[in-house]
């Protein structure tokens, strides 16, 4: 029940940072992205480490208002090949809502809703995770390129079957390209759950992703944004 | 003693102002006699104001003007002769010394005209203060040879070689010389003094003679607009990156690379034996070719496009500034008016 309304919460949040601009915005561009990833998911449950690895595969529709704010819609899924003889092989989705407010030139805030889902035969778990977090842009010489550097807080994360964990942070680091209708990034990402419990016993996760997306910008509305395409 | 000085000093004051008004009512009475043919009065006073004995103030004017009436009382009174000296001299003190046909006889315009040949001179008449509009007036020299004698005529600025010819022909009495206000290279005639050279020579004994007419000219037009300064160093965006900025991106790249690989050593937990450092480590290695890639740009290519594009545009903005005020001073130039006027010789 706590969950549920750290929850509507987060929706709340995301919605405020994403919506409250628009009044005082007055143009629009909507943006689609394609991306490609590979991602290693690790569980350490009873101390036994279960990796799987896979590729994933999303796409995502971003609205930009303005020039400093940002609301992106974003799906992906892929399957994850068990490592291991003994594990099992998973089935990722995932969908999040991401609004993105630019403090600085250099500096993004962000604060989305998560939900992501792991399938197995057996089973399925959902995670629902309120994020918190910031990205900081480093410009690297070469016209439109650009490093990239994230970090993130969890503050809520809700997991079907288990209990809040303990530690729930991500951290990233990315290169991107931004052209003027398109723009291209690598990102690595690394996301670190640890639940409570003893040292022996105590369930362990993480995620760990290294996503190349492509943005192009599908449409402008109302007087002429700029002519990049927003970050996720 | 100081009060005689004083009294002295008061009565001499008005003195000459009424010797100078006593000259010019002998000068009427003189007239008035001659057109009486009361030359014997008329002579009388003509030579107390030519005597070098006069107690009176005569000009040079009222000189020329009691020879002219000498010479022609004197021919009235059948002395020809002296009456052409007279004449002559008058005509050397002022060369346009003139008989009017209504006022004198037939015998003492024949002996004026036998002075004239006699005597070679040329003249100009002095120029009035005058503003004229170039484009559609002309400045006009009165200039003078007493008899036919070749003459020529040439406009200079004082102090420079080039001389533009107004006049170069034969010429045997008055002649007026218009000038359009421009110099040889059909500009304008820049401000500054002029002179007026007048030569000729006598086609009846070939004597020569020459005389000069100062005047200064002025321009008059309405004020000129300064053109815009060309741009200081401080107005203009640097066009080209500073040399630290191609090292930067190294680092910048390099550090970079250092978060991707410190991420998982950092925030990842031990004991899930991962990390992602595969991941992390290919996204090192594209972090590191950005910033290598960069540097080695930035060393090739330290021009900032739109810094140079943003100065150009500055730089066109003040041409076309420039062009319109050069532009309108030029029509304000266009409709300039010479301010003539007489001057003392080449200078102060």
């Amino acid at each position: 029940m706590n969950a549920r309304r750290y929850i509507g919460a987060a929706i709340l949040a995301v919605s405020g940072l994403a919506l409250a601009p628009g009044a005082a915005a007055g143009q629009m561009s909507l943006h689609g992205r394609a991306e490609v990833g590979r991602v290693e998911h690790r569980v350490r449950d009873a101390g036994m480490v279960q990796p799987s690895a896979g590729v994933v595969f999303g796409g995502a529709l971003g609205v930009l208002v303005g020039d400093r704010f940002a609301v992106w819609g974003e799906a992906l899924g892929g399957r994850l090949a068990s490592d291991s003889a003994r594990g099992e092989d998973r089935d990722v989705a995932e969908v999040q809502l991401v609004g993105e407010a630019q403090l600085r030139p250099w500096l993004t805030a962000q604060a989305g809703l998560n939900v992501r889902s792991y399938s197995t035969q057996l089973a399925r778990q959902r995670w629902t995770t309120l994020r918190l977090g910031a990205e900081a842009h480093v410009p690297l010489a070469l016209d439109g390129v650009r490093g990239l550097v994230r970090a993130q807080w969890m503050p809520v994360v809700s997991v079907s079957g288990l209990g809040h964990p303990d530690i729930a942070l991500a951290a990233g680091a990315g290169v991107e390209w931004r052209g003027p209708r398109m723009s291209v990034r690598a990102v690595y990402t690394l996301e670190r759950y640890d639940f409570s419990g003893s040292a022996a016993t105590k369930r362990l996760e993480e995620v760990s992703s290294l996503q190349v997306g492509a943005t192009l910008r599908l449409r402008t509305s109302g007087p002429r944004a700029r002519d990049t395409a927003p970050s996720p | 003693m100081s009060r005689v000085a004083l009294v002295a000093v008061l009565l001499a004051a008005p003195a000459a102002g009424a010797a100078q008004s006593t000259t010019s009512e002998m000068l009427d009475r003189a007239v008035r006699y001659h057109a009486e043919l009361d030359v014997e009065r008329e002579l009388v006073i003509l030579r107390q104001i030519v005597s070098p004995n006069s107690p009176f103030i005569v000009t040079q004017a009222q000189r020329g003007l009691a020879y002219k009436y000498l010479g022609a009382a004197l021919v009235v009174r059948g002395q020809a002769d002296s009456g052409i000296l007279y004449f002559r001299a008058a005509i050397e003190r002022d060369p346009f010394t003139d008989l009017e046909p209504q006022k004198f006889t037939p015998k003492e315009l024949a002996a004026f005209g036998e002075a004239k040949r006699l005597t070679f001179a040329v003249g100009v008449r002095p120029v009035t203060p005058d503003t004229l509009d170039p484009r559609t007036e002309r400045l006009t020299f009165t200039v003078l040879s007493t008899h036919a004698a070749a003459l020529r005529v040439e406009l200079r600025a004082t102090g420079a070689s080039a001389a533009l010819p107004l006049y170069a022909a034969d010429n045997d009495g008055p002649r007026e010389l218009q000038w359009d206000g421009l110099l040889g290279d059909g500009r304008l005639a820049p401000p500054g003094r002029y002179e007026l050279l007048v030569t000729g020579q006598s086609r009846l004994n070939q004597r020569g003679d020459s005389t000069r007419l100062y005047f200064s000219l002025e321009h008059d037009h309405l004020p000129l607009e300064d053109t815009l300064p060309a741009l200081r160093p401080d107005e203009l965006l640097p066009e080209q990156q500073p040399p630290g900025l191609a090292r930067g991106a190294l680092l910048k790249g390099f550090g970079l690379t250092a978060a991707a690989l410190l991420i998982p050593r950092l925030l990842a937990n031990g004991d899930v034996e991962g990390g992602g450092r595969t991941l992390a480590a290919g996204m090192a290695g594209a972090a590191s070719a950005a910033g290598v890639a960069g540097f080695v740009y930035r060393q090739r290519h330290r021009e900032i496009p739109a810094n140079v594009a943003a100065n150009g545009r500055r730089r066109a903005d003040r041409a076309t500034a420039n062009a319109s005020i050069l532009q309108r001073n030029g029509e304000r130039l266009a409709e300039t008016r010479l301010v003539i006027g007489p001057a003392a010789g080449v200078g102060p």
